[in-house]
């Protein structure tokens, strides 16, 4: 497609589109006083990443995304609202603290960034050639957690199993007065 | 120069910067504990999408970038287990899990 000069891909309008899904879901995701609401956008931004994904050639990385976060966070989190909020009584100003100040923060913080991703010289260098064509699939991924990267894939596992007892530990409640 | 998507890195990096400081911004300004931790999932999403954006746009197009994607995942929904089973512990407690509020700690 051709518009004003400019040649537009698909791809660059996949892209925006996600984009712009995720970036307005995530601020809803802050910005929702109901929590609930929240979480449940929550989902949706993580699911725009997982679309984002897909365009940056990490198929299965996307699913993973779709599996755990959006199916096993963002549940857990919703679980944990139901059991620790009385939901729909607070109102937007009871539930922040001074907003203009924390925009003011996270603008700067967003200028430098900003600064940096348009000033770097190496990434002009890098960011040439777009996302490489060669398919990166599951088996390369399972080579590389079982080869170069099985140290931290195992202390993962260590770190699961302790988190998944530490959990049950700290949210079981106290039947024995101790 | 073009990139065969024609989507260049800096638009993705741009991308996650924007969703950080978003996540940044709701850590600010939230009270309850759960918001707090709505926005950790939002700053270390934005990370993956760097990592992973780097991965494949590298000359020569590495799986790290995924592989570290992975265990920042698995880390996050280790993180959320915990800090859920907390928040719960304290609701348990003091019956509501306002920040600012939570003294159980305190010396």
């Amino acid at each position: 497609m051709n518009i004003l000069g400019f040649t537009i891909t698909g791809y660059q309008i996949a892209f925006v589109v996600l984009a712009g899904l995720t970036v307005a879901a995530a601020i809803m995701t802050v910005l929702l006083p109901n929590i609930l609401r929240a979480a449940l956008f929550l989902g949706l931004t993580l699911f725009g990443t997982a679309g984002l994904y897909v365009l940056l050639n990490a198929p299965f990385l996307a699913a993973v995304q779709v599996m755990i976060y959006v199916g096993a966070i963002t549940t857990m989190i919703i679980l944990a609202i139901f059991l620790s909020h009385r939901v729909m009584k607070i109102g937007f100003f009871q539930a922040i603290y001074n907003p203009v100040l924390a925009a003011g923060a996270a603008g700067v913080m967003f200028l430098f960034l900003f600064i940096t991703v348009a000033n770097s010289q190496w990434l002009k260098a890098m960011a040439a050639k777009g996302p490489a064509k060669t398919n990166i699939g599951v088996e390369a991924i399972a080579r590389a957690l079982l080869q170069p990267y099985v140290f931290p894939f195992e202390l993962a596992s260590v770190i699961l199993l302790a988190v998944l007892v530490g959990a049950v530990v700290i949210a079981k409640e106290d039947t024995e007065g101790a | 120069m073009h990139s065969a998507y024609g989507i260049p890195i800096s638009w993705y990096l741009t991308l996650s910067a924007i969703l950080f400081c978003v996540g940044l911004f709701g850590m600010m300004i939230r009270r309850s504990a759960i918001g707090m931790l709505l926005s950790i999932e939002l700053m270390l999403n934005a990370a993956n999408i760097n990592l992973v954006a780097f991965g494949s746009y590298l000359k020569m197009p590495t799986i790290a970038g995924q592989v570290f994607a992975i265990f920042v995942i698995t880390l996050a929904a280790a993180e959320a287990a915990v800090g859920l089973a907390i928040v719960i512990n304290i609701y348990r407690l003091e019956q509501h899990i306002d920040a600012d509020k939570i003294s159980a700690m305190k010396g």
